[in-house]
């Protein structure tokens, strides 16, 4: 289905959506460098597997797509490092949260990166990647039931962290 | 007339059909406490949008460019070339600095590298080296190495021996393959996957600057990301535990043809 104009234009596509990318890899790993090894390594994956992108799909959430199970293994392979090879390399910032102190308000960034590592996708997708809920939910594999709870609950964390029972600032 | 949070979540976000809508709406106008619960979810959305808006002006570091555009003048066909794109990423891999050459693409340094540390190993001394050529040309466990790929058991191995096994696992070409790290002075590690009567040597690596520092490293620190990567581009499955070492071991890791 490619030509290769489209081809072409598929590279300058995803060009024009690496901040996008990174934005969302950061609020996956919560570490900016592995956010950015995480969507090069996606970007040159869907490279070699732009046969496999629908052009009926939206590219935006096919990468959302490899560059979460582009994570999903590199957590793997940390896991697997850990248990075979469980010398030297305790701490691995597979992360634990935060240091923001309970007391102050937290930035939205602090929140996010406290909530539950399922909520926090359905959040980034949906409210900071503005993506429809079908399409979030076919980017993390899940019926839209779960999606919407997923969704919900961390709505409601991040109201608590934030503070911000009912009133629009 | 109770509407339940999800769908009110739903409406804020766009996310409704027109009856669902109406029906919200209706519901709203007859209770401000909906009211408010609708305006607290957009006022979230708009929150978070604006809290990550900065983002997206930030610049992109120069790696991720040279990826998404690797190999895009390259392309007459419509089929995406395998072997170009590879042949592209090895390309940016070579130009690119190794910001965190822990996890860089693997694939294509590790078969570099072999190159470089493999013909030093063979050079090493005849007898005593721990890799020497096949007849066909391959890579191939020799002595110490070789013993301990077929005999030495993960689970069993002492911290000391020269050779660490690291993990044993199935590929997905059927044959068994496992890791390991070499103790000593030059301490590479490597994936080596059996074939026939040979261990052949898949991946090689050094970790570059710990290999003079103090002769004696564990598997664990050896272990390199590279032959991770070739290691996450070969298991079928997860890795052998200690039963399952032990049972390829007896059958003489003989490939079990995979379905």
């Amino acid at each position: 289905m490619n030509t290769s104009e489209t081809a072409q234009n598929v590279h300058e596509q995803i060009v024009t959506l690496l901040p996008r990318l990174r934005r969302f890899a950061r609020n996956l790993t919560r570490d900016p460098h592995d956010a950015d090894d995480v969507v090069q390594i996606a970007v040159e994956r869907a490279l070699t597997r732009l046969d496999q992108w629908r052009s009926d799909a939206r590219l935006d959430s096919w990468m959302f797509k490899i560059v979460r199970n582009a994570w999903i293994d590199e957590l793997r392979s940390r896991r697997r490092r850990d248990k075979v090879f469980l010398a030297a390399e305790a701490g691995e910032n597979i992360g634990v949260d935060s240091m923001a102190s309970e007391t102050e308000l937290l930035s939205v960034q602090s929140a996010m990166a406290r909530l539950p590592e399922d909520q926090r996708e359905a959040v980034s997708l949906v409210l900071v990647e503005g993506l429809p809920y079908r399409e979030a939910a076919e980017v993390l594999d899940v019926p839209m039931g779960t999606l919407t709870s997923r969704l919900a609950r961390g709505r409601a964390a991040l109201q608590a962290l934030l503070g911000t029972e009912g009133e629009a600032t | 007339m109770t509407i339940s949070d999800e769908t009110l979540m739903a409406y804020a976000d766009g996310e409704l059909d027109a009856a669902a809508r109406a029906a919200v709406e209706s519901a709203m106008r007859q209770d401000p406490q909906i009211e408010k619960r609708v305006a607290a979810h957009r006022s979230l959305r708009r929150k978070v949008q604006a809290a990550y808006s900065a983002e997206l002006s930030e610049g992109v570091p120069e790696r991720l460019l040279r990826a998404a555009r690797a190999g895009s003048s390259t392309q007459a066909s419509n089929v995406v070339n395998l072997e170009d794109a590879r042949a592209a990423m090895a390309r940016a891999a070579s130009r690119a600095p190794p910001m965190r050459p822990q996890w860089r693409t693997a694939g294509t340094i590790a078969a570099s590298l072999i190159v470089g540390v493999g013909l030093g190993f063979i050079m090493w001394g005849q007898t005593t080296a721990p890799l020497t050529r096949s007849a066909g040309g391959a890579l191939v466990a020799h002595g110490q190495l070789a013993r301990a790929l077929s005999n030495q058991l993960g689970a069993e191995q002492s911290r000391s021996s020269a050779v660490q096994i690291g993990v044993s696992f199935r590929a997905k070409s059927g044959d068994y393959c496992r890791t390991f790290a070499l103790s000593g002075a030059v301490s590479p590690s490597g994936l080596a996957c059996r074939h026939g009567d040979e261990w052949q040597v898949q991946a090689l690596t050094q970790e570059p600057g710990t290999a003079g520092d103090s002769g004696y490293r564990t598997a664990g620190s050896a272990m390199s990301a590279p032959i991770l990567k070739s290691v996450e581009a070969q298991i079928a499955g997860e890795a052998l535990d200690q039963a399952g070492e032990k049972a390829a071991r007896q059958r003489g890791w003989r490939a079990a043809h995979a379905p």
